[in-house]
C-alpha cells in the first residue's frame, strides 16, 4: 500500500470518528444541574473530617464524618449554596477544615513554584540542544 | 532468652555493617580487591539480620509477651497469618524487616563483586554505611527486643532497653492494630513497598561509589540497571497492592486519597521511574550524566523521607501509627544523607558535567527529557503539596490542610502531558526525528485514539476529560502496537513467517518491548482511573430486612443479618442480594460486614464488592439501627482495570528484566554500543 493510500485511510477513519464524537456529544443535553448527592460529594472531598487523621469527609468511616455528611445533605436540601456550607464549616472548625487551597493568599507558592520549576525545566531542555544547527545525519534513527 | 538472642543478632549486624564500611573503603584504597575481611563483614551482616528477624518471629509465634513489642502488637487470639505479619507490621518490627532486606541485597551484591572491582567494593562500603544506620536504630531507639519490666492492668507498662534483667510478661498481648489484621493484603503490601524502598539503595550505593572515586562513564548505570528495575517492580507492586487493600478494606470505595503517606510511596516511584528512563539516555547517548546522579540520590532520599513520614507521625495520616525517637533519628539520617551526597556531587560535578548535547528536542532522547521533566515536576508538586501545611505552620503558625482537590487539579494536566509524551516518545527515532517519520509512526495511533473516543461516546460517555483520557490512551496503545506490527511486517518481508517474525522482533529487544508493555499498562491505568472516579455513581439506601432499593440500574435487597464470633473479632454481617433494576434478575449475593476487634474501640466496615465486566458494585455498611441498615452503594465503571493495568505495568517490568542477560557488565563500557543501530 502506498504512503498516500495509508494517509487517506487514516484521514478518513479519523474524520469519521470525529464526526461520531461531535454528533454524539451535541445530541446530548447540555450541562445538567448536578444532583444533590453529587454536590454533596464534591463538598465532602473538599472538607477535612474533624478529629480524624488526614481523611476527608468523603473518605472517613468515622461516626463524626457520617453525621457531617448527613448535615451537608440537609443543608443542600434546605437550599444552601456550596460556599455557604463551606463558610459554615470554616466558622465552626477553623480554616484548616478546607482541604483545598483554592486562590487563598497563603497558597500562592503552591501554584507558583511548580510553574516556575516547569519553566526552568523547559528552558534547561531547550538549552541542552546543540547550539549550532549543524545538519546531523539521522540515519541511526530513521529505520 | 529470645530477646537476648535477637539483640545479639542486631549487635552482630551493627558491628558487621561498621566493619563492612571500614574494610570496603580500605579495599578501595588498596586498588579495589575484595578481600576476606569484606566477605566476612557481609556474612556477619546477613547472619545478624537473619538472627534478629528469626528471633522476633520466633517470639511472636511462641507468644513471648516478655518482649514489649510482642506484648503490644500481638495476642494469642491473632490468626496465624496476621501473627506472622505482626513480626514486621508495627514500628520496630518494620525496621527489622528493613534491615533483613538491606542485608539480603548486600549479600547478593557481594556475590557479584569479584577480583579487582573498585566500583563494586565502594558500593559495598556504602551499603555498609547505610546498614550502620538501620542496625544502629535497631540497637537503640527502635529496639524491638526491649523487655517488659512492669505489667499494669494486664498490659506491658514499661520496658527496659537492654534485654537483660527480670522480665515480666502480661498474660495476654494487646493484639495488632485492627487495620493490620483485617485483610490478607496487609501481610503482603508493606514488604513489597519495603523491597522497593530498600532496592533503590543499590543504585544509590553505586552512584556514591562512582562519584567518590571519580569513576566516569556509565559503568555504575549498566551494573545497576537491573537493580533499579527490580526495585521499581516491587515499589509498583507495593503501591498497587496498597490501593487494592484500601479499596477492599477501608469502605469508602476509593483506592487513593492523596494521603501524605501514599504520597511518600508515590514520590520515590515518580523519581525512580524518571531515573530508569534517563539511565537509558546515558547508556545510549552518554547524555545526562550529572542528572542521573541527582535522580538516584533523590530517589534514595525520598525513600528515607517516605519512611520518616510514615513512621514519625509528623504529618497526620492514617498510616502513622505511633510516635517515638525513630522519627528524629530518620530525619537526622535524611539530613546527613542529603548534605553529604550533594556535597560529594558538588565537588565532582566537573567530572560529569561535560556530556553530549541534544541534536533535536524532537527525538527519542528529547522525549526522554520531556518525560523526566514531567515526572520531576509531578514529584515536586506532590512533595510541595504534602509538606506545604508543615511549611506554612512553621512560617506563620497557621494551620492549613491540603488534600485531594489540590492534587487532582495539578496532577491531571501533568498526567495528560505524560501520556502524550509516552505515545510520541516511545516511537521517536534517536537523535533527530524527521516529521515525516513521526507522522508515519503515529498516524495509526491518532486514528486509534479518535476511534476509541468515538466508541466511548457511542456507549454513553459524555465527560470531556474522560473522553480525553480515552483518546490519549488509544493513541498510546495504537502507536505502540502499530510500531510493533510495522517492524514485524518488515521482518516478515525478509522471509520469515508472521508469528515467527513477531516473536523475533519482540525477543531481540526485551528491554524496549518490556517498556512498551508497561506503557500500555499505564495508558489502561489512566483510562481505569478516569472512568472509575469521574463516572462513579454514589448512592445510599436505608433498608429494613426484606426491603429493596434501586441505585443506578441495580436493585439491592436486604435479606438478613448474621454474626460470626472468632477469638480475635466479632463480625456483624448483612446478607444482600444484588439484582438488576427490575428487582428480579439475580446478579450476586453480597455480604458487607462490620468487624469489631478485641481491644479496639472503632469498628471497621468491610465492604462487599461484585466485580462485573463493565463495573464494580461496592456495598459498605454506613450505619443503621436495629430496624434498618444504612448502606453505601457505589458503582465504579471499569474498576477491575485499575488492578489489571497495574499488573500489565509490572509484567512489562519483568519482560524488561530479560534484557540485561545478553549484555551484562562484562561489556567494556567504552566499546560502541551494539544496540546503537537498533530501535
Amino acid at each position: 500500500m502506498s504512503e498516500r493510500a495509508r494517509n487517506l485511510i487514516v484521514g478518513a477513519v479519523s474524520v469519521a470518528a470525529l464526526v461520531v464524537i461531535v454528533v454524539g456529544l451535541a445530541g446530548r443535553s447540555g450541562p445538567t444541574v448536578p444532583t444533590p448527592q453529587a454536590r454533596a460529594y464534591q463538598l465532602e472531598i473538599r472538607l477535612k473530617c474533624p478529629f480524624c487523621v488526614g481523611e476527608s469527609l468523603a473518605d472517613s468511616q468515622s461516626g463524626v464524618a457520617r453525621d457531617l455528611r448527613v448535615l451537608i445533605e440537609r443543608r443542600i436540601a434546605e437550599g444552601a449554596t456550596d460556599q455557604e456550607i463551606i463558610d459554615e464549616f470554616v466558622a465552626n472548625y477553623g480554616e484548616s477544615i478546607v482541604l483545598d487551597p483554592g486562590g487563598k493568599r497563603w497558597g500562592i507558592a503552591l501554584w507558583a513554584l511548580p510553574v516556575l520549576l516547569g519553566a526552568v525545566g523547559v528552558y534547561a531542555v531547550v538549552r541542552l540542544r546543540r547550539p549550532d544547527e549543524t545538519p546531523v545525519d539521522s540515519e541511526v534513527g530513521s529505520r | 532468652m529470645i530477646a537476648l538472642l535477637g539483640y545479639l543478632g542486631v549487635l552482630l549486624g551493627l558491628v558487621s555493617a561498621s566493619t563492612l564500611a571500614y574494610t570496603g573503603v580500605r579495599a578501595v584504597r588498596r586498588g579495589g580487591r575484595v578481600d576476606e575481611s569484606v566477605r566476612w563483614s557481609v556474612t556477619g551482616l546477613a547472619l545478624g539480620a537473619v538472627v534478629a528477624f528469626a528471633a522476633l518471629e520466633l517470639g511472636v509465634l511462641t507468644h513471648d509477651f516478655s518482649i514489649a513489642y510482642i506484648a503490644r502488637n500481638t495476642a494469642t487470639t491473632t490468626p496465624f497469618v496476621f501473627l506472622l505479619a505482626s513480626g514486621w507490621a508495627a514500628l520496630e518490627g518494620s525496621i527489622v524487616l528493613w534491615g533483613l532486606m538491606l542485608a539480603g541485597f548486600t549479600w547478593v551484591l557481594a556475590g557479584k563483586v569479584r577480583g579487582d572491582d573498585r566500583l563494586g567494593v565502594g558500593a559495598l562500603a556504602v551499603m555498609g554505611a547505610v546498614a550502620v544506620f538501620w542496625f544502629g536504630m535497631m540497637a537503640s531507639v527502635a529496639n524491638p527486643f526491649a523487655i517488659c519490666t512492669e505489667v499494669v492492668g494486664g498490659a506491658c507498662a514499661s520496658s527496659s532497653w537492654l534485654p537483660i534483667g527480670n522480665a515480666v510478661a502480661p498474660l495476654e498481648g494487646l493484639g495488632p492494630n485492627p487495620l493490620l489484621q483485617n485483610h490478607i493484603l496487609m501481610a503482603i503490601h508493606p514488604p513489597m513497598l519495603y523491597l522497593g524502598y530498600v532496592g533503590f539503595t543499590v543504585p544509590f550505593a553505586f552512584a556514591i561509589s562512582a562519584l567518590a572515586q571519580g569513576i566516569q562513564g556509565k559503568a555504575w548505570l549498566v551494573r545497576t540497571h537491573r537493580w533499579s528495575l527490580i526495585a521499581w517492580l516491587f515499589l509498583t507492586a507495593g503501591i498497587i497492592l496498597g490501593g487494592w487493600w484500601s479499596y477492599e478494606v477501608l469502605g469508602w470505595g476509593g483506592y487513593w486519597a492523596w494521603d501524605p503517606v501514599e504520597n511518600a510511596a508515590f514520590l520515590p516511584w515518580l523519581i525512580g521511574t524518571a531515573f530508569i528512563h534517563s539511565a537509558i539516555v546515558q547508556e545510549r547517548r552518554g547524555m545526562l550524566q550529572a542528572w542521573n546522579f541527582v535522580l538516584v540520590i533523590a530517589t534514595f532520599a525520598l525513600t528515607i523521607l517516605g519512611t520518616f513520614l510514615t513512621r514519625s507521625g509528623v504529618i497526620a495520616s492514617v498510616h502513622s501509627f505511633s510516635q517515638s525517637l525513630i522519627g528524629p533519628a530518620l530525619l537526622a539520617f535524611l539530613v546527613v544523607l542529603l548534605v553529604s551526597s550533594l556535597a560529594l556531587f558538588a565537588t565532582r560535578i566537573h567530572l560529569v558535567a561535560s556530556s553530549p548535547r541534544l541534536d533535536s528536542v524532537v527525538s527519542r532522547e528529547g522525549f526522554f527529557l520531556v518525560n523526566n521533566l514531567i515526572l520531576t515536576l509531578f514529584a515536586f508538586t506532590v512533595l510541595l503539596g504534602t509538606l506545604y501545611p508543615l511549611i506554612i505552620d512553621a512560617l506563620s503558625g497557621r494551620e492549613v490542610s491540603i488534600g485531594r482537590p489540590f492534587f487532582d487539579r495539578v496532577t491531571i494536566p501533568l498526567a495528560f502531558a505524560l501520556l502524550l509524551a509516552v505515545g510520541v516518545g516511545s516511537i521517536a527515532p534517536w537523535r533527530v526525528a524527521k516529521p515525516q517519520i513521526l507522522w508515519q509512526r503515529t498516524r495509526g495511533g491518532i486514528a486509534t485514539g479518535l476511534v476509541a473516543a468515538a466508541f466511548a461516546v457511542v456507549v454513553g460517555v459524555s465527560s470531556i476529560p474522560v473522553l480525553g483520557v480515552i483518546a490519549l490512551a488509544g493513541f498510546v496503545i495504537g502507536t505502540i502496537v502499530g510500531f510493533f506490527l510495522r517492524q514485524a511486517g518488515a521482518r516478515r518481508a525478509t522471509g520469515s513467517g508472521g508469528r515467527e517474525a513477531a516473536w523475533t522482533v519482540f525477543r531481540n529487544d526485551l528491554g524496549y518491548w518490556g517498556g512498551q508493555i508497561s506503557h500500555i499498562g499505564l495508558a489502561l491505568l489512566a483510562v481505569a482511573i478516569a472512568t472509575s472516579s469521574a463516572l462513579a455513581v454514589r448512592g445510599q439506601l436505608q433498608l429494613a430486612v426484606g426491603d429493596s432499593g434501586i441505585v443506578d440500574g441495580y436493585c439491592v435487597r436486604y435479606d438478613g443479618t448474621f454474626q460470626e464470633v472468632t477469638p480475635n473479632r466479632i463480625v456483624d454481617g448483612s446478607t444482600m442480594t444484588l439484582l438488576r433494576d427490575d428487582c428480579s434478575t439475580f446478579v450476586a449475593e453480597l455480604a458487607p460486614r462490620v468487624n469489631r476487634y478485641r481491644g479496639a474501640s472503632q469498628a471497621i466496615a468491610s465492604p462487599a464488592v461484585h466485580t462485573g465486566i463493565l463495573e464494580d458494585v461496592y456495598l459498605s455498611i454506613a450505619g443503621g439501627s436495629s430496624e434498618t441498615i444504612a448502606l453505601d452503594v457505589f458503582i465504579f465503571p471499569l474498576q477491575w482495570l485499575v488492578w489489571v493495568a497495574g499488573g500489565i505495568m509490572i509484567l512489562g517490568g519483568f519482560v524488561a528484566l530479560g534484557r540485561k542477560v545478553r549484555r551484562r557488565d562484562t561489556l567494556p563500557v567504552t566499546a560502541p554500543d551494539p544496540e546503537e543501530s537498533r530501535v
